[in-house]
């Protein structure tokens, strides 16, 4: 492994561990998402799987462990929320004062421009705001809003909104993007339009690679959907607090880890998968990661190795 | 068309008990007929011996002491409002006195205005402003407290500073609710103003109305306070066409 390959990842957790007081929910995790991964993060309900997209986030930062992102070769640490990371939550994901186009366009003005600029030089920021919105607009266009570009959020569907809040993280060419249950509130044809909507992410991904560029996207999704998990992503990440931790010496459940990592089947967007050929898949799932009866070696379910 | 006749209707019940009044007693001032009305509006548009239309006068000095006041009140509710809001330290050590001066009855405590600042332009001002400035700054804290973490913590992976968080995000969702607020602090104002007015003024509405009640001169009277509500009306619904034009998003939302 060359230098330049050891630093080709979009997010690096390495023995993150977290506890509020008595409360134990994150142990020794380690997590190494390539850069143009989708991973599918799982777990039953209570295994901190908020808690550690809150400490990729930066939000609220981890009792021991680092979280690592990297920009221009740079390694971040992430100490609290920035440009290098995106985020699509399930709810409140888009600002109601603007419209699709200004939410979208919002994270360039930020970025690319200061307070100090946009109130002193008028047209040069005029200017600078039309090629914004113009690119924010291509972007809208590419998620399939063209139509609703000059919509507030209110006036917008429960889909369209995660679509808009998507192109307003994606706009911004984060080193990962994180989303939080992104369709939990959706019903299930909007949910499959959007994961097709990822699976065309991907699909650049692939020719990205297949070119021998950098892939553009890199993904974490955490969803209690198994299905989804299984189509959007091509990695398959169960984090469980219920794994064989008397046998490495504690008394008390130290917390969550990752018990489950394995590449998941991949799929064309206008592919519809065949659910039920993964019963398998579904089955080893919830018996490693969600049965609280069974007590895994966390290494046993390991195939994609995180570095230790 | 029902608005227009229960407006109808009103005029016709006024009519109606002003002419009864003076069947009984036909130099009855209390609820003058539209004769004598007319003749009130002619007193107050007219030049007096001071060569002075009182409407004029009174017009503007209310209208100086009023906007002063609450350009004063709204520019301080607001800022302090945004401090409490986003300083937590500044929220803990101004949280107690705003909500003492809340309660004190402002027309009550008028006393206290007068010691504290005589009797001109700076006792007007301070009155309203003081009387306005705990339910601005409240409202404006309340509904920065009442932002979603995970918006502001978006603003951040949008590449924004804590001042453009401010600016972009927290000032954004805290306007409209900031002018609805600012719609419902005009009444206590003018309030206020009327009030001091009536007890050291020397001009003004407050000192117009109460001098003509004392002659019993209802004709002056009522048309006073009929130009005092629409002042109060125009004011409110030029705030809500503010509102509907820097913020389109608000309303839609509400519905």
């Amino acid at each position: 492994m060359t230098s330049t390959e050891q630093h080709n990842f979009g997010l690096h957790c390495r023995g993150v561990s977290h506890w509020f007081g008595d409360n134990k929910v994150l142990f020794n995790l380690n997590l190494k998402v390539d850069a143009g991964q989708f991973v599918a993060l799982v777990g039953p309900s209570g295994c901190g799987k908020s808690t550690l997209l809150r400490a990729i986030l930066g939000t609220h930062l981890p009792e021991e462990g680092e979280i690592l992102t990297q920009q221009n070769g740079r390694l971040l640490n992430a100490a609290r929320p920035g440009r290098d990371r995106g985020i699509v939550y399930q709810k409140y994901s888009l600002y109601p004062f603007l419209t699709a186009l200004d939410n979208v366009a919002l994270g360039l003005k930020l970025d690319q421009t200061t307070t100090a600029f946009r109130w002193l030089n008028w047209s040069a920021w005029a200017t600078k705001r039309v090629k914004f919105r113009e690119r924010a607009a291509a972007f809208l266009e590419k998620v399939g809003l063209g139509q609703a570009m000059h919509l507030y959020p209110s006036e917008m569907s429960g889909g369209m909104q995660q679509r808009v809040a998507i192109a307003q993280a994606l706009i911004m060419e984060p080193e990962i993007i994180l989303l939080d249950e992104p369709f939990g509130a959706l019903d299930e044809a909007t949910r499959e339009e959007l994961q097709e909507m990822l699976l065309r992410l991907y699909e650049e991904n692939r020719e990205a690679n297949a070119r021998g560029n950098k892939p553009p996207y890199t993904l974490v999704i955490v969803t209690h959907e198994l299905n989804e998990a299984i189509r959007v992503g091509d990695r398959l990440v169960g984090l469980s607090q219920y794994w064989d931790w008397k046998a490495a010496g504690h008394e008390r459940s130290p917390g969550a880890t990752v018990v489950y990592d394995k590449p998941a089947p991949i799929f064309c967007p206008d592919e519809r998968p065949d659910y039920e050929l993964f019963a398998d898949i579904r089955k080893e799932i919830r018996h490693v990661v969600y049965n609280p009866e069974v007590f895994q070696d966390p290494d046993e379910h390991i195939s994609l190795s995180p570095t230790r | 068309m029902l608005a227009l006749l229960s407006v109808l209707l009103l005029v016709a019940a006024y009519t109606l008990i002003s002419h009864r009044q003076h069947q009984v007693n036909p130099r009855d001032t209390t609820i003058p007929s539209w004769g004598q009305l007319a003749d009130g509006v002619r007193k107050f548009t007219q030049l007096d011996r001071k060569e002075e239309r009182w409407i004029v006068e009174d017009s503007i000095a209310t209208s100086r002491r009023f906007s002063y006041g609450i350009g004063l009140g709204v520019t301080c509710g607001f800022v302090l409002g945004m401090l409490m809001g986003c300083f937590s330290s500044l929220e803990a050590f101004l949280q107690p006195p705003m909500a003492l001066l809340a309660k004190v009855p402002q027309t009550a405590a008028l006393a206290v205005y007068f010691v504290a600042f005589g009797t001109g332009m700076s006792m007007y001002v301070a009155m309203i402003a003081l009387g306005i400035i705990p339910a601005l700054a409240v409202t404006v804290h309340l509904a920065i407290k009442d932002l979603p973490s995970e918006m502001l913590d978006k603003a951040y992976t949008l590449g924004a500073s804590n001042f453009e968080v401010v600016t972009e995000v927290v000032f954004k969702q805290v306007l409209p609710k900031f002018i609805d607020a600012v719609r419902l602090a005009i009444g206590p104002a003018i309030v206020f103003l009327i009030a001091a007015e009536m007890v050291v003024g020397d001009v003004g509405f407050g000192y117009r109305i109460r001098l003509q009640f004392k002659l019993t001169n209802m004709n002056v009277v009522y048309p006073y306070l009929a130009i005092l509500a629409c002042f109060g009306f125009a004011l409110d619904y030029g705030l809500r066409l503010l509102q509907a034009k820097l913020c389109p998003w608000y309303q839609r939302g509400s519905k």
